[in-house]
C-alpha cells in the first residue's frame, strides 16, 4: 500500500518535472506571442549619478545606464541597438536593468538606418508562472486529490469572478453591488459542492454563510449611512472606475465571504462528527459545542483578512509618511477603507459562529 | 462618532457576546496587531531596513495572533513554533521571487494617486514589496498552524500511545480537511481587494501579455501564491513539531 503510493507520487514528480522544464522554456521564448517588441539586455553600463533632494530631505540617487539590446521578435528580430535609461536608486516607478533582463520597448523606429526606442517595461512572465507552477506541484504532492479539488474550485471561482466582471462592465447602469452579491452566491454555493459534495452538511453550511455575508454587510451599510461615512475615505480607494460605495461594498462582500464559508464549515463539520460519535446528542449540546468551535476559529480568520487588507497599502502608506503627512492623515488615506473592510468581515464572521451552530444544531439535534 | 469607531464597536460587542474571554482577547489581537503593524510602517520610515523590521514584526504578529488566539500551551507552543519556521522559509522565498519579478512600487495606474507626491523617498521600494508581502501571508500561517495543531492536541488527549507515523497521517487528514475552505479564504480575501483593480484590467481590453507583465497584478499574484504555499507546507511542518514536542518533553506528556 504504502510502496503504490510512493510509486503514484513518484510518477506526478516525474511528470510535474517535465512540465516544469517544458513550462520555463516556453515562458522564455514566447516573444513571438507578444505584439510588442521584446529586446534581451546584453550589456549594461552606468553613465550618470546624480543626487536628487524633494522638499521633504529625502535623498535619493538618479542614476543614467546604457543598454545594449538585442531584439528578439517583431520585423528588427535579431537586430542591436543602444538604448538609455534613466531611474532612481529606489526604483518607485522606474527600475534598472542588468545583463540578461528581458525588456518591453516602445516607440521602436529606424531613423538614418539606426533602430532607436525606449524601454518600457520588464519582462516577468516567466517568474510568475514558474511560482504558479512551483504551489500547484507542492499542493498536489503534498495533499494529494484534496490538493486537487481545493485547486479546482479556486479555478472555478477565478472564472466565475471574471464572468461576473465582465457581466459588470456590460451592464453599466446595473448596481455593482448586486451583480457581485448574486456572484457571491455562486462562489459560495460552487466552492461548497465542490468541497463537501451535494449534501445536507454543505445545505447548512450554504445557508449559513449566506446569512451571515448578507447580515454582516447590511448591517454595515446601515451603519455607515448612520454615521454619515464620517472617517470612511471613498476618494483614497484604489482604481476605481466605476462609483465608489457600491462597488466598496461589493469589494468587502467578496473580501469576507471566502472567511465566513471556511469558519462555518469547520463548525459543520465538528458538529457532523459530534453527531456520529453520538447519535443521541441534544440540540442544546450540538449547538454549545459549535459555539465552542467557533470562537476558537473567529480570531485568527478575522486576523488572515486583516493582514492581506493592510500589507496591501504598506508601500502608499509609507511614501506618504515620507512625504511629510501625519500619521492620521496617511491612516486615514491609506487604511480607512481597509479597515472598515476588516471590521465588517469580523462582524460577518463573528455572527456566523452563532448562525452555523443554530442551522447544525436543528438539522442534527434530537429537540428536548 | 466616526463610521470606524462604530463598527469596531459592534465588532467588540459581538466578539464578547459570542466568544466571552476568548472573544475579548481575539479583538485585542486585532488591536495589537494594527498597533505592530503601524509601528513598523514608522521605522521603515526612519530608515530602519525594511527586510528587517517585517522579519522582527513577522515573530510579534504570529505570537499575539497564536496565543491570544487560545489558552492552552499544548497547542499554541508547537503552532508558534513551527509557523516560525514556516514564516523564515517563506521570507526566503519570497526575497528570491521578489529579485526575480521586481514588482516594487508603483504601476501606470497608480499615476492618479502619485499626484503631487513625491516618489523619490530614499528607501529601496523592493525591501519595502518584499516586506509587505511577507506580513500579508502571516495570518494565514498562523490559522493553519493552529488548526493542524488543536485537531493533534485533541487526538493525542484520547489516545496518547499513538505512534509518530499515525499522528504525522493524522495531521496531514486534518491539513486535507482544511486545504479546500482555507484556499479559498486566501482567494476571496484577495478578491475582495482587487475587484476594482480587474474591473479597469478587463475595462481596458488588457491582453493576457500585458496582465501578466503588469506590476500590481505580478504583485497580488506573488502574495496569493506564496500564502498558498504558505499554508502548504504548514500543514506538515506543524504535525512534526507536535510530535517533536511529544517525544523531546522531559517528563513525557506532563509537562508541555
Amino acid at each position: 500500500m504504502n510502496w503504490q503510493l510512493a510509486g503514484w507520487r513518484k510518477r506526478l514528480l516525474g511528470l510535474f518535472l517535465v512540465v516544469g522544464v517544458a513550462l520555463w522554456f516556453f515562458m522564455g521564448h514566447n516573444q513571438r506571442l507578444y505584439q510588442k517588441p521584446i529586446a534581451r539586455v546584453e550589456a549594461a553600463q552606468t553613465v550618470k549619478t546624480t543626487r536628487v533632494k524633494d522638499q521633504f530631505e529625502n535623498v535619493d540617487y538618479q542614476i543614467t545606464q546604457r543598454l545594449k539590446l538585442r531584439l528578439l521578435n517583431g520585423t528588427y528580430r535579431g537586430k542591436r541597438l543602444t538604448v538609455t535609461n534613466t531611474y532612481t536608486k529606489s526604483q518607485g516607478l522606474d527600475q534598472a536593468y542588468k545583463k540578461g533582463n528581458q525588456v518591453f520597448l516602445t516607440q521602436l523606429v529606424k531613423k538614418h538606418g539606426r533602430l532607436t526606442a525606449e524601454v518600457s517595461g520588464y519582462k516577468r512572465d516567466r517568474p510568475l508562472v514558474m511560482l504558479a507552477w512551483l504551489v500547484m506541484m507542492l499542493l498536489i504532492l503534498t495533499l494529494g486529490t484534496a490538493g486537487s479539488l481545493a485547486l479546482a474550485s479556486v479555478l472555478l471561482n477565478v472564472l466565475l469572478f471574471v464572468i461576473a466582471i465582465e457581466v459588470d462592465l456590460k451592464f453599466q447602469d446595473w448596481n455593482a453591488f448586486w451583480i457581485f452579491a448574486i456572484l457571491a452566491l455562486c462562489f459560495a454555493a460552487a466552492s461548497l459542492v465542490i468541497v463537501l459534495g451535494p449534501t445536507k452538511k454543505m445545505l447548512a453550511t450554504l445557508a449559513a454563510t449566506i446569512l451571515a455575508t448578507a447580515v454582516a454587510v447590511g448591517l454595515s451599510a446601515l451603519v455607515i449611512t448612520w454615521t454619515g461615512a464620517r472617517g470612511v475615505y471613498y476618494e483614497s480607494m484604489q482604481y476605481v472606475t466605476q462609483v465608489p460605495r457600491p462597488l466598496f461594498l461589493a469589494e468587502t462582500l467578496l473580501g469576507s465571504l471566502g472567511a465566513v464559508m471556511d469558519e462555518a464549515s469547520d463548525i459543520v463539520a465538528t458538529l457532523f462528527e459530534l453527531k456520529t460519535l453520538d447519535p443521541d446528542v441534544s440540540f442544546g449540546q450540538l449547538f454549545w459545542s459549535g459555539r465552542n468551535v467557533g470562537k476558537s476559529i473567529m480570531g485568527p480568520l478575522v486576523n488572515v483578512l486583516f493582514m492581506i487588507f493592510l500589507a496591501d497599502t504598506f508601500t502608499s502608506a509609507l511614501m506618504y509618511l515620507k512625504n511629510g503627512n501625519s500619521l492620521a492623515y496617511t491612516f486615514n488615506m491609506n487604511m480607512s477603507l481597509g479597515t472598515v473592510q476588516s471590521l465588517i468581515s469580523g462582524i460577518g464572521i463573528v455572527l456566523a459562529v452563532p448562525l452555523v451552530s443554530l442551522f447544525a444544531a436543528i438539522l442534527l439535534g434530537r429537540r428536548g | 462618532m466616526s463610521t470606524i469607531n462604530a463598527l469596531g464597536l459592534i465588532l467588540l460587542v459581538l466578539m464578547v457576546l459570542v466568544g466571552g474571554k476568548q472573544g475579548w482577547a481575539a479583538f485585542l489581537s486585532l488591536l495589537f496587531n494594527f498597533g505592530f503593524l503601524y509601528f513598523g510602517l514608522i521605522l521603515i520610515a526612519l530608515q530602519v531596513p525594511a527586510v528587517w523590521v517585517s522579519a522582527g514584526l513577522g515573530v510579534v504578529i504570529l505570537a499575539i495572533t497564536i496565543f491570544m488566539g487560545e489558552d492552552d500551551l499544548k497547542t499554541t507552543i508547537p503552532a508558534f513554533l513551527a509557523s516560525c519556521i514556516v514564516a523564515a522559509a517563506m521570507l526566503g522565498l519570497i526575497i528570491l521571487i521578489e529579485h526575480l519579478v521586481l514588482v516594487q512600487g508603483f504601476s501606470l495606474e497608480d499615476s492618479d494617486d502619485l499626484e503631487g507626491m513625491s516618489i523619490q523617498i530614499g528607501i529601496s521600494y523592493l525591501s519595502v514589496t518584499i516586506a509587505a508581502a511577507f506580513l500579508s501571508t502571516l495570518g494565514a500561517i498562523a490559522e493553519a498552524a493552529m488548526a493542524v495543531a488543536a485537531g493533534l492536541t485533541e487526538i493525542l488527549a484520547t489516545h496518547p500511545n499513538l505512534p509518530n507515523r499515525r499522528l504525522f497521517g493524522n495531521g496531514m487528514m486534518i491539513g486535507k480537511q482544511i486545504i479546500g475552505t482555507t484556499l479559498n479564504t486566501l482567494f476571496f480575501g484577495f478578491a475582495g481587494s482587487l475587484l476594482a483593480l480587474f474591473i479597469w484590467f478587463l475595462g481596458l481590453h488588457y491582453s493576457l501579455g500585458t496582465i501578466l507583465n503588469n506590476k500590481i497584478f505580478g504583485h497580488e499574484m506573488v502574495i496569493v501564491l506564496v500564502s498558498f504555499a504558505a499554508v502548504i507546507i504548514t500543514v506538515p511542518v506543524t504535525a512534526a513539531m507536535v510530535i517533536y514536542r511529544r517525544n523531546h518533553s522531559p517528563e513525557s506528556g506532563s509537562n508541555v
